[in-house]
């Protein structure tokens, strides 16, 4: 028998399974439009001087720095770091001009723009809080527990456990 | 054997064989549907709670991974047994057993409750977790069997099939007992906890895998109109009739060990007289269509001709093993576990009373859509590979 | 409060794709083989301490345990409504009720934070873990939904996230499709450390009377071993001899 006929033809098959993931992918591409998008450059918050490092090394390695830190936290029990999730919430926290509360998925937040331009899907607000703790106790907490009597009262800096002055 | 057996892809142009594959394509679809809505939902769509924490989805995906091993068999008997009279079927018994663990894995990756993080579960690996062998030993089993069939094709290799046959054998008994151990060793469970689970995974492999074998070669050979003398399946009769009778026995033994102590006469209970739904999978389903009935089929003399008992009797077995991976995955899980010897126990979070499981539409979706994944891999493969012999031929005596 | 270790800044890489494919491909062909990490790293917590509880039944009234479980919902963001059965349950009340005499009482269950925990035997990833201090959590980050250490706990102590869900506090954080349990409020026991009081202790002690003691098992002075040294305490499924961090007396 001619096994390189076979395995081409095999592979041929596999080609065509995967063919319309390719195509899905395209036309999801097309359809969100950034096909012609500009580099983007988000709003950047107005209560703090300086990021915790220089721009360029938080545009190429914040997710380093954020991926070692929460090993720390986690395995090791480290909590006062600068280089915490919540401390970028607290500064980069944009509120929409009618004060809404505006969600990781909403362009206006700020990791969201950067983020639909490279096309990384942002794994952090699934668990983790898409906005500073300030907002969080205002007590726009359409999710809360009714635990929390529904204005947040729950929360105060002992029971949030987080430092805020990275952010001040 | 006077000639070499001739192997050819499956050629019919018949209607029913493309309809088969369009309701295969269409059952992977709706499993794919299934999934998508689990994950973008939660898990609160499915009937799995934190109580019965592994549902339907797992029955689904068990069976599929302990027929794979099972439908490597005959492959196993031919190159490591030297039984000639299945050398025919070796390919189609390696190539079965691919499909059906690919079908099987696939439903258990999408019903993670993280099925993205994929890469994260191929990198990170806890040595002390059955389930992470079980990741290194499914994957190695689809290179080892892979590599195994590409031997037994090409000419110049075959006398490498044989050691590679050996591999292939000894890395399935490896993994289903693996299969069985993800039950077996969780000691908390007085459902689980007994090393009898392992062999008891691997007999019901050699049922399971061998009548899903029989059902599809009796298809694809009638599809493609091919010779299939009833000598052929006379012996494969008799093969199942064996397991089937083996699979009965050791439930037998697994319930008489667990009734033998006094601390489990609870559980047993359960199964065998009050468990509701359970009992009566366990009596009607895997003891009666299961086991029973399909035994008497397999043995009635007056029936040893007749090819549909056979398909009769392979579908019962297939029905016996949903309900008893269904008994052992849910209803394992049902029974309380036993924290507090000696007290009533209640509270909110369902202590000490039975768990309760409704299969939701979206699991049943999922699991059904990996059985059809792997029936659809299956005849994708036969009809672009020289896979199944032109005929299978009245043997001289 | 622990000292900040100084945490190195990474080296920006420019060869990291090309590691990275690498270890793309790597994975690919040989997963496990290559590339394998545990989630153990190399630790700077105090691994001389053992932090446990000891739970005084006999101390605890039906309210002082409802009590438990809505300080420790407070504390943590989570909700169950009763009678569902895919809500959180990081702890729950549990009334037993004795078969010959029927004499009753409330006790709270949580994860006991076993020093031989089943559910780090069994998770694939590494995800399920104990902290040097014998803390057992979930790394979320690595958690991939499996549910395998809900079927090998004896206590039931976890629970698996059905829903998406927003807003999580800062302490907990939480979402869809990863299992999680009781932490002993390690954010707590990180600042506080021996003096740490968990949420669901905060809400029942009174002045002196603590039904419920955190404390480190290691320490023979402390005031927990001083107390299991005179009254003893039980240690829940004994027989399985997991030897769990979370004791109870009067039982």
């Amino acid at each position: 028998m001619d096994s390189l006929a076979s395995i081409t033809r095999l592979l041929l098959l596999a080609a065509l399974g995967l063919a319309p993931l390719g195509v899905a992918g395209a036309a999801e591409y097309e359809a969100s439009g950034f096909g012609e998008i500009a580099v983007p450059s988000p709003e950047k918050p107005v209560r703090a001087e300086q990021c915790v490092e220089p721009v360029e090394v938080m545009r190429r390695d914040h997710m380093k720095l954020l991926d070692h830190q929460r090993d720390e936290t986690v395995i090791n029990g480290e909590r006062d770091s600068k280089y915490s999730l919540v401390g970028c919430m607290n500064c980069h926290n944009p509120a929409s001009e009618s004060g809404e509360v505006v969600r990781y998925e909403d362009p206006q937040h700020f990791c969201a723009e950067c983020h639909a331009y490279a096309s990384v899907k942002i794994d952090c607000f699934e668990c983790h809080a898409d906005r500073g703790l300030e907002q969080l106790q205002q007590g726009k907490l359409d999710s809360a527990p009714p635990a929390w009597n529904g204005n947040g009262a729950g929360l105060n800096s002992a029971t949030l456990g987080h430092r805020l002055e990275v952010s001040q | 054997m006077a000639a070499a057996t001739q192997y050819s892809e499956i050629k019919t142009r018949s209607s029913g064989y493309w309809a088969l594959l369009i309701l295969l394509a269409a059952g992977v679809l709706i499993g794919i549907a299934g999934a998508h809505h689990m994950d973008v939902e939660g898990h609160h769509v499915s009937g799995m709670n934190n109580q019965i924490v592994w549902g339907l989805p797992h029955v689904f995906a068990i069976f599929l991974i302990v027929a794979a091993s099972g439908a490597l068999n005959i492959a196993s008997l031919a190159s490591v047994f030297a039984k000639q009279a299945y050398k025919p079927l070796a390919r189609f018994s390696a190539i079965l057993s691919i499909a059906l663990l690919v079908g099987g894995l696939a439903i258990l990756l999408l019903d993670l409750g993280r099925p993205d993080r994929l890469i994260v579960a191929m990198t990170y690996y806890n040595f002390k977790s059955i389930f992470a062998w079980n990741i290194i030993l499914y994957s190695g089993f689809v290179v080892i069997v892979a590599a195994y069939l590409w031997l037994m094709m090409e000419r110049r290799m075959q006398r490498w099939s044989k050691p590679a046959g050996l591999l292939a054998f000894v890395w399935r008994l490896v993994l289903t007992t693996g299969t069985g151990s993800i039950f077996g060793f969780l000691v908390a469970r007085e459902s689980y906890d007994t090393a009898l689970l392992a062999p008891m995974f691997i007999i019901m492999s050699f049922a399971f895998g061998l009548a899903v074998l029989i059902l599809l070669l009796m298809l694809s050979f009638s599809l493609d109109r091919r010779e299939l003398d009833p000598s052929h399946l006379l012996r494969l009769r008799r093969l199942l009739g064996i397991f089937t009778a083996s699979v009965f026995y050791f439930v037998v033994v697994f319930h008489l060990t667990k009734l033998y102590g006094t601390q489990n006469h609870g559980f047993e209970a359960f199964i065998l007289m009050d468990g509701g739904i359970y009992t009566f999978l366990f009596w009607f389903a895997q003891i009666g269509l299961g086991n029973l009935l399909p035994l008497a089929l397999i043995y009635t003399p007056s029936l040893q001709q007749s090819s549909k008992s056979l398909v009769l009797a392979c579908l019962l077995v297939i029905a016996g093993a949903f309900a008893q991976l269904y008994i052992i995955i849910v209803g394992g899980q049902a029974y309380p576990l036993n924290i507090f010897p000696g007290y009533i126990v209640e509270s909110g979070f369902y202590d000490g009373v039975v768990g309760e499981y409704a299969p939701s539409l979206w699991e049943f979706m999922l699991g059904f859509g990996g059985l059809t994944a792997s029936l659809l891999i299956a005849l994708l493969v036969l009809r672009v590979l020289p896979i199944m012999p032109n005929a299978l031929s009245a043997e001289a005596q | 409060m622990k000292n900040a270790a100084e945490t190195e800044l990474p080296q920006p890489a420019r060869r990291g794709f090309l590691k990275g494919a690498a270890a793309a491909a790597a994975t690919l062909v040989a997963p496990g083989i290559f590339l394998y990490r545990t989630g153990q790293a190399a630790t700077s917590l105090d691994n001389e301490a053992r932090w446990g509880l000891l739970i005084d039944t006999n101390a605890l009234s039906e309210a002082d345990v409802d009590a438990c479980v809505s300080a420790c919902q407070r504390e943590h963001g989570w909700r169950a409504e009763p009678g569902s059965k895919t809500d959180a349950q990081w702890i729950r009340k549990v009334k037993l009720t004795d078969q010959e005499t029927g004499h009753q009482k409330f006790l709270p269950m949580m994860c006991l934070h076993c020093e031989s925990p089943p559910c780090v035997d069994v998770c694939p990833t590494g995800a399920s873990f104990k902290r040097a201090d014998g803390i057992v959590l979930v790394n979320k980050h690595i958690c991939i939904g499996c549910r395998y250490c809900m079927m090998a706990c004896p206590y039931k102590a976890r629970s698996f996230i059905h829903e998406t869900l927003k807003d999580q506090l800062p302490v907990a954080p939480r979402g869809k499709g990863t299992v999680e349990s009781c932490t002993l409020c390690v954010h707590r026991v990180d600042r506080d450390g021996a003096n740490a009081v968990p949420a669901c202790a905060e809400a029942v002690n009174r002045g002196e009377r603590k039904a419920i003691l955190f404390g480190d098992l290691n320490d023979p002075q402390s005031e927990i071993s001083r107390r299991l040294q005179e009254l003893g305490g039980t240690r829940l499924r004994a027989d399985m001899g997991l030897n769990p961090g979370v004791r109870y007396q009067g039982l």
